[in-house]
């Protein structure tokens, strides 16, 4: 427990100090600019979370570089910006009935219906306060369950069990991510193979290239993804404002009037309803690839069913958008448990984390870094110490931080950036792919990033289009170089036994789970 | 009675979609396997290690994958032809409509015209200027000289994201024109001036 407690301590201190000791305020100054600018964010309608933090990923590294020091600063600015964006979604959805994400959508079932009785600002207030809540009691199941879970993991599986539980995960994904399971999974596995074009493990020059220079290095990384995540999505935003004519959508009517303190007695009245939502929301959001709208959905069914008057659900009740709010908040820091524990991302925002992470420093999320190595001093050389725990725990510090500044600034904030819901997504959308194409070219310093965006936006559209997740492709993406240096890991370790995956017990009931998973999701057998 | 029987028949009907999709990946999985790889890559599916042992090579992830991949799209094909598509609701399967397909090629042309004369502009501006002898040097010694390093970004950029939105509005507003010039010259300030070693496109290129 004492070495336990050694390790939070320097994690904290971490946080505060720079590598020559002095004390260094960058990271608490950047979780506070991530905040703030994820709460424009989350209240622009037709800008998300993950797409900034996409872009500002490259603005990050350019300005702090990839060393260790700028490790800190960056997924400071990143979680600030995730938490911010998740508080200021509930804006839009509010004083205009603009949902900017499905999640949102349950919040205006109430919340617009408050803005049109006069009550907006209490709707914001009950919105951030329940966000808040929500999003802290996740970020406190993640401290708790990450180690304790990565810890299990570190100590039970090996090569062949922990190629066999990115299938798993990637199977999971595939099933609960979309209405076609089967075509998920192809899905993951092509992009699983588009990852491994230009590199390779043994040195015998680049790989499936088509002949193409500008690809001996691979495709970039986060060109791809943000074409796919992104541009896809701006893609899908330009057709369905031009079929609809956005622009001329007519504004809402939307004053306040009337009491709109938000009081103890809301608090209490509420308080039930948050208290299951936010453990609904950090359950759902502890499985990889199930997002928000599940958990939101789900939050309000519950406070619905067991609340003493249903009917009033939907009427513009407190309680309605606490219920929303509550659970599609506390999914965000419960995403980043199995970031965390295995080391794969459960959804678009942990993806950018772990960008972040294997594009700067060299430290690596995954069940290796809660290794508790014994800290020693040896005089001559140093301190001996899992460096990898020191900034898990300094991450866990900066999200309590950006925690606190949501609870104190954000609140304010938020109310005040209704005018931001009023600008029009035709103007948005355009302007948002622009960005991008500027950001990744700067990025990675040719056009064939450009390219590769357009060309992976394209795929996000089609699979869009065609009721197919993208998740599984981002996730087969992002894990495929690790999961081949598994593969042929284990396959090497074993001998040359082609049959290695399945006479591991663990990797086999893995495998045998992720069958079974795509069985029981297909939706033929769901029917019946 | 009648049409309960027709809905059903309609539901098991198989999708063109569900099969196209399953087929055009089978087809493409084969051809990586078969085509592809062994024409692409230096490395085989095994190599043989200084000290004798036999090792995954380069092609051994792949072609494992390509292979599972042409597993899963051969079962989604079987089940597609055997059983009918499985939507949950008829009609509930997504695909891409005509609609969808006229506004990727319009959005396409807008797009790529835009990225061209974004790449172009320059080098062409600096030939022009080169021809007429009032510069002596190529684009390439010039792309960290106004005005040449920003003409094709603020032309090609402008003209393509001013298109977008007055397609999506169906009109050209005063607004839409000022938001765009004004997210163009913040881009040009963080990208071009406060950040260092960093280059608009197309100058990198060149």
């Amino acid at each position: 427990m004492e070495l336990v407690l050694e390790y939070v301590m320097r994690g904290i201190a971490d946080v505060f100090t720079a590598s020559d000791g002095s004390l260094d305020w960058m990271p608490l100054i950047m979780v506070f600019a991530g905040l703030i600018v994820g709460i424009i964010v989350g209240a622009t309608p037709g800008l998300n979370g993950p797409f900034a933090m996409a872009l500002s990923l490259p603005v990050l590294i350019w300005v702090f570089g990839v060393s260790d020091d700028a490790l800190l600063p960056i997924l400071g600015f990143l979680i600030g910006l995730m938490k911010g964006a998740t508080v200021g979604g509930a804006v839009p959805a509010i004083l205009f009935n603009t949902p900017g994400t499905p999640d949102a959508y349950l919040t205006t079932l109430d919340g617009h219906p408050m803005a049109l009785n006069g009550q907006g600002p209490k709707a914001l207030k009950v919105s951030h306060f329940s966000s808040v809540c929500g999003d802290t009691f996740s970020d406190m199941a993640l401290f708790l369950t990450a180690p304790v879970l990565a810890v299990l993991i570190e100590s039970v599986l090996d090569l062949p069990e922990k190629a066999a539980l990115i299938i798993l995960s990637l199977s999971f994904m595939a099933a609960v991510a979309g209405s076609a399971p089967l075509k998920g999974l192809m899905i993951g596995v092509l992009g699983m193979l588009l990852a491994l074009m230009g590199s390779t493990l043994s040195g015998n020059g680049p790989r499936m290239t088509f002949g193409i220079p500008e690809l001996g290095n691979g495709l970039p990384l986060s060109s791809a993804i943000l074409g796919v995540l992104i541009v896809g999505e701006v893609f899908i935003g330009i057709e369905d404002a031009a079929r609809h004519r956005l622009a001329k959508l007519k504004p809402v009517q939307n004053k306040a009037y009337g009491d709109n303190r938000f009081r103890w007695a809301d608090i209490k009245t509420i308080m039930p309803v948050i208290c299951s939502s936010s453990l609904i929301g950090t359950v759902i959001g502890a499985l990889p690839g199930i997002g928000t709208t599940l958990a939101a959905t789900l939050g309000y069914d519950f406070a619905k069913r067991f609340s003493k008057k249903p009917e009033r659900y939907g009427t513009g009740i407190p309680e309605g958008v606490a219920a929303t709010e509550a659970a599609n908040s506390s999914v965000s820091g419960a995403n980043l448990i199995p970031v965390m524990s295995l080391g794969i991302p459960g959804n678009f925002a942990a993806v950018f984390i772990i960008l972040a992470v294997e594009s700067v420093g060299d430290f690596t999320l995954g069940p290796q870094v809660f290794r508790f190595t014994e800290i020693k001093e040896i005089e001559g050389y140093g301190t001996i110490i899992n460096k990898d725990l020191v900034i898990a725990f300094a991450m866990f510090t900066l999200m309590v931080i950006a925690n606190a500044f949501n609870w104190t600034v954000g609140g304010v904030l938020m109310r005040s950036l209704g005018v931001l819901a009023r600008i029009p997504k035709s103007i948005m959308l355009p302007v948002v792919l622009l960005i991008t194409l500027t950001a990744v070219y700067a990025q990675d310093g040719g056009f064939v990033a450009i390219w590769v965006v357009m060309v992976f936006g394209l795929i996000g559209y089609v699979l869009r289009r065609l009721d197919i997740s993208i998740l599984p492709f981002v996730i087969g993406f992002l894990l495929s170089p690790r999961l081949e240096e598994l593969i042929r890991g284990g396959y090497s370790a074993s001998g040359g036994d082609p049959l290695f995956l399945v006479k591991s017990p663990i990797a086999l009931a893995f495998l045998v789970m992720a069958v079974l998973i795509l069985f029981f999701a297909n939706p033929a057998r769901r029917k019946a | 009675m009648s049409v309960n029987a027709s809905d059903n028949q309609k539901h098991a009907a198989p999708d063109p979609w569900d099969i196209g999709f399953g087929a055009v990946i089978f087809v493409a999985s084969l051809a990586a396997i078969f085509v592809w790889f062994p024409n692409d890559m230096r490395g085989g599916f095994f190599f043989v290690n200084p000290i004798g042992k036999t090792e995954p090579g380069d092609a051994f992830f792949p072609t494992l994958l390509a292979a599972t991949l042409a597993l899963l799209s051969g079962l989604q094909l079987f089940l597609s032809l055997t059983r009918g598509s499985p939507p949950v609701s008829p009609g509930a399967q997504g695909h891409l409509t005509k609609d969808n397909i006229r506004f990727l090629i319009l959005f396409t042309a807008i797009c790529v015209g835009g990225l061209l004369i974004m790449y172009l502009l320059g080098p062409a501006a600096a030939w022009v200027m080169r021809s007429f002898g009032v510069i002596d040097v190529e684009y390439r010694y010039l792309t960290d000289t106004a005005p040449y390093k920003y003409l094709g970004y603020v032309t090609g950029g402008f003209l393509m994201t001013v298109s977008l939105i007055g397609w999506t509005e169906g009109r050209l507003r005063r607004v839409s024109i000022i938001s765009v010039l004004t997210v163009i010259v913040v881009s040009i300030i963080i990208f071009d001036q406060l950040l260092t070693n960093v280059l608009l496109p197309p100058n990198a290129d060149y």
